[in-house]
């Protein structure tokens, strides 16, 4: 692939997705690798969870993987391509769901007693629901490859709902358990 | 970070009312696109329309974003180094267990809604199981769920 298609499949891939990010954006995570790793091989297994872990532990709004998966389709192009190609990914993900957050919110409240804002505001939160702990999975396979990272994933998980602690420690200590080699 | 914003821009800015600001998280939410983004999206276009909108989301992405995308440069030019992969599998172990706790606090909300749950155990195994695509999945379990939710009766 020629940068200027790769670029292409990479805009459109996430235009594609943008309007089916439901329930806050981590939904779209095992489309994401679907795409860039089996379909496309822009990236590998590792280089995904690699990413991802990056850019979960980075301060900002969570759609910022999109760049750093962008930014390793063009790659190989260079490092100016993969910015260009960076940029270009984040404002496909966010241009579809802009535009129609901005319809939604000018029209919300004349919606007020219509079946189709009742049945829309119930029915997404079950569909939702389903795909995040499905995404969740796929995250859990994609990003572990020992037991003692998959122990390390169910602690953070168990911690987090169960204490008040911020996530930023766990990032921490994770991260300081990486480097002195106990994840794989 | 909405409780936060709220402080800011309806306590002590007075952009706009409380209810207004309610009525943009709840949108925010429900549609598509990440909650934080989908929020500057609204509160910049109460102000400016679109272009309030945008200026709002470049404001709260651009400069974290560039700064990711500098540390993203970095990742692909010495993803080599041994102690860079081994940092990123602990950051990556975190994150997978931050992603699934996120489920489980939506599913205390659904704890007692038999047929939410039977509908979220169904979008799962379709895509889990059957490795359909998302996108056919929501096109079909989207629809189905708003029919099976839709208000009934004269007193909703």
């Amino acid at each position: 692939m020629t940068a200027l298609q790769t670029w292409w499949h990479v805009v459109l891939t996430f235009l594609k997705l943008s309007l089916f990010s439901i329930g806050g954006g981590n939904t779209l995570l095992q489309a994401y690798h679907h795409e860039v790793v089996e379909t496309f091989g822009w990236l590998t297994n590792r280089q995904f969870s690699d990413l991802y872990g990056l850019a979960e532990a980075a301060p900002g709004p969570s759609s910022m993987l999109v760049g750093l998966l962008g930014l390793g389709a063009g790659w190989k192009h260079g490092p100016v391509w993969a910015l260009i190609t960076a940029y270009s990914a984040e404002i496909a993900i966010l241009l579809p769901s802009t535009v129609v957050m901005l319809i939604a919110a000018a029209y919300w409240n004349r919606w007020r007693d219509s079946p189709w804002r009742i049945a829309f505001e119930r029915g997404l939160g079950p569909v939702t629901l389903g795909i995040l702990f499905s995404v969740s999975v796929t995250v859990l396979k994609t990003a572990n490859h020992s037991l003692i990272a998959y122990a390390l994933s169910f602690m953070v998980c168990f911690f987090v709902l169960k204490t008040k602690i911020s996530p930023l420690v766990f990032i921490g200590i994770c991260g300081l358990a990486g480097v002195l080699g106990f994840v794989r | 970070m909405s409780l936060w914003s709220h402080r800011i821009i309806v306590e002590r800015r007075q952009w706009m009312t409380s209810e207004s600001f309610v009525t943009g998280l709840t949108v925010a939410r429900l549609f598509p696109g990440p909650n934080q983004i989908n929020m500057s999206v609204y509160i910049g276009s109460i102000f400016q329309g679109l272009p309030g909108s945008l200026a709002a989301v470049a404001g709260i992405i651009l400069f974290p974003f560039t700064l990711l995308m500098l540390l993203g440069l970095l990742y692909f030019q010495f993803s080599a180094i041994a102690e860079v992969n081994r940092l990123l599998a602990g950051l990556a172990a975190a994150a997978a267990g931050m992603a699934l706790s996120m489920g489980f606090k939506i599913l205390e909300v659904y704890k007692t809604d038999y047929l939410a749950l039977a509908i979220a155990v169904i979008v799962f195994v379709s895509l889990q199981v059957f490795r359909f695509h998302l996108i056919p999945v929501v096109l079909v379990a989207g629809p189905v769920a708003m029919s099976l939710y839709w208000p009934r009766g004269p007193g909703r």
